[in-house]
């Protein structure tokens, strides 16, 4: 291999002396001051005598002019003086025909010595300055031109390898781009077959009780799909790359293991498209992706864990709150859907959507203030007793507000009886002043409180509702959310939860 | 594959040539704009031209879009013959 790589160097090395344009221009300079020359290049360290009858059969001008200089004793004197150049790494004069010189330089790096540059048939008074610019010249070239070599040698080493890392790095930036292990497991699935060039990926976890792997993602490119199934631990190679926490790498397979604490799971890439066998290289790469990919699940599961907790303690208030008046303050599932079906038809981004879902239960949380002979009054309000009720959103925020969780649900708990006209309650505000989860939230916190139970109304029919909800649009509310309700409440699946949890 | 519409200009011809040398790489308009040496915004839109002619394959995430190759192995080996015959 070393000799190969030895050759291939030597082989660029005087392909690019032969056809460098500065040594053109030294034969051209130096060429006048010791003319006539023949110029000539020695591609090996040790060239036979063979090689060098060769050279001068080729070349020698004394031959072509029938000088009657035989080739053999001027080969054989050529050889001499390339010995000695070798010994001494110096530039060294030797006699060439009667009268006439030649010069023997040698191309050396590192000690070694890769070849020769010399001339025959030139002037016998050549002066030592002439000779040390000619020195000069040719080392002068040839350590440029290894230095090209080099440069070269090490580019085509390492841009391979920044392009390897800078597509580890944007691997990096996608997949910490999504915290739903429901979009970043396909999305590692996807980013492993393409970084491996292969035709199927799977992504198996380690269920709790470590003893089987169970299917979680998978890309498919072939024609004949692998159905997806679970897969012991130490079985087959996701199974014995889980248990011996290694990679496990055969021709057509390369499985790695997501390592954090303790083995999580396994991606799998199978079949190369061309054909190739997975290599060690491959392995690596895989490597650095699953410390990633293990980072990102870790995250997203955390993100999971942490969003149940919120639920949870959201559900509690609520179901705390619900006491007070029973089936008022626990939403009906439809309720929800219809607020994140808005959320989402309105384009807003899944962390406001997830905001509106706990509004959806919150929004009247701070409804905890109002005393219950106002809460379950069946006849109008006085002044003052509407007074205390206006006060509901404020107190709902102040309840919230110690939940750092809940800080995004804060605006449209406070703003959702904000009315678009400007004259709802607590700050007056009107159109695109009132946020936008608010003026989603006040449609469906109105459309709740005329279909469900009220001690002040008679429960109107979703029908009646949402008539009435169209009357008010542009006034009380945004048209534009009025419309996207009125599409959302149309959908079968949304009307068909409604009825059944209201009617049945 | 038609010639002409795939390599409808030059920076489309080098960003292909790009990933067909890097099969397995994936980056970004930023990234691919410094290997090939060119303006980051007509990268980002040839490359766009590119996904919609299927020889490239974009993962869009809410912070960037990574750009990889076809995996197509007949589009590739298509490719590969027109790259030739550019020289």
């Amino acid at each position: 291999m070393q000799e190969d790589n030895d050759q291939i160097y030597r082989d660029e090395l005087f392909d690019k002396l032969k056809n460098s344009m500065s040594l053109k221009r030294e034969e051209e300079c130096i060429g006048c001051l010791i003319k006539p020359a023949l110029w000539w290049i020695i591609e090996r360290p040790s060239p036979t005598i063979g090689e060098l009858e060769k050279l001068v059969n080729d070349s020698c001008p004394c031959l072509k002019k029938g000088h009657g200089k035989k080739p053999k004793p001027c080969a054989g004197s050529i050889l001499g003086v390339i010995k000695t150049a070798a010994e001494t790494r110096k530039l060294t004069r030797f006699e060439c025909i009667e009268g006439l010189h030649g010069f023997v330089y040698p191309i050396t790096q590192s000690e070694r010595i890769y070849g020769y540059i010399g001339t025959c048939y030139t002037r016998n008074d050549v002066s030592p300055e002439v000779l040390n610019i000619f020195s000069a010249f040719t080392d002068t070239i040839v350590r440029e031109i290894q230095k090209e070599l080099e440069l070269s040698k090490l580019y085509e080493t390492l841009r391979p390898r920044a392009i390897a890392l800078s597509t580890v790095h944007t691997v990096h930036r996608l997949i910490s781009s999504t915290l739903d292990l429901t979009e970043l497991l396909p999305r590692i699935a996807r980013l492993s077959l393409q970084i491996m060039r292969a035709n199927r990926c799977s992504i198996k976890l380690v269920d709790a009780k470590k003893k089987t792997l169970l299917p979680k993602a998978t890309v498919d490119l072939r024609q004949k799909k692998t159905r997806l199934k679970k897969v012991k631990v130490g079985k087959w190679a996701p199974g014995k790359a889980v248990k011996y926490g290694r990679p496990i790498r055969g021709d057509n397979y390369l499985a790695t293991p997501l390592i954090d604490e303790d083995v999580i799971g396994v991606i799998t890439v199978y079949d190369r498209i061309d054909d190739k066998p997975f290599s060690v290289f491959d392995q690596e790469i895989m490597s650095t992706l699953a410390e990633q990919a293990v980072i990102a699940i870790k995250n997203a599961q955390l993100y999971k864990e942490q969003e149940k907790l919120t639920m949870g303690s959201i559900k509690s208030l609520a179901k705390v709150l619900d006491t007070r008046a029973p089936g008022t303050y626990v939403p009906r599932a439809s309720f929800v859907k219809i607020s994140l079906a808005m959320g989402q038809e309105m384009h807003m981004e899944a962390d406001e959507v997830k905001s509106l879902e706990y509004a959806a239960i919150l929004h009247d949380a701070g409804e905890i203030v109002v005393p219950d002979e106002v809460l379950t009054k069946p006849t109008k309000l006085t002044g003052k007793e509407y007074a205390i009720v206006k006060e509901h959103p404020a107190a709902g925020v102040e309840i919230i507000k110690h939940m750092k969780a809940l800080k995004s649900v804060l605006p449209t708990i406070l703003y959702h009886h904000e009315h678009f006209d400007g004259s709802g309650y607590p700050k007056g505000l009107r159109k695109d002043q009132i946020p936008l989860g608010a003026r989603i939230m006040a449609v469906v916190s109105a459309f709740e409180a005329m279909i469900t139970t009220r001690p002040y109304r008679v429960m109107k029919t979703i029908d009646e509702a949402t008539d009435e909800i169209s009357r008010n649009s542009g006034t009380q509310f945004d048209p534009k959310v009025v419309e996207t309700f009125l599409n959302v409440i149309g959908k079968k699946e949304i009307r068909s939860m409604l009825e059944r949890e209201l009617y049945e | 594959m038609n010639k002409k519409p795939v390599f409808e200009s030059p920076l489309h011809l080098k960003i292909v040539k790009f990933f067909h040398e890097n099969q397995a790489s994936i980056d970004t308009p930023r990234g691919i704009a410094t290997w090939i040496g060119e303006d980051r915004v007509k990268v980002k839109s040839a490359l766009e031209d590119l996904v919609k002619k299927k020889i490239l394959i974009a993962d869009r995430a809410a912070s960037t879009t990574g750009y990889g190759y076809t995996r197509d192995t007949a589009l590739i080996s298509k490719i590969k013959k027109i790259l030739a015959s550019l020289g």
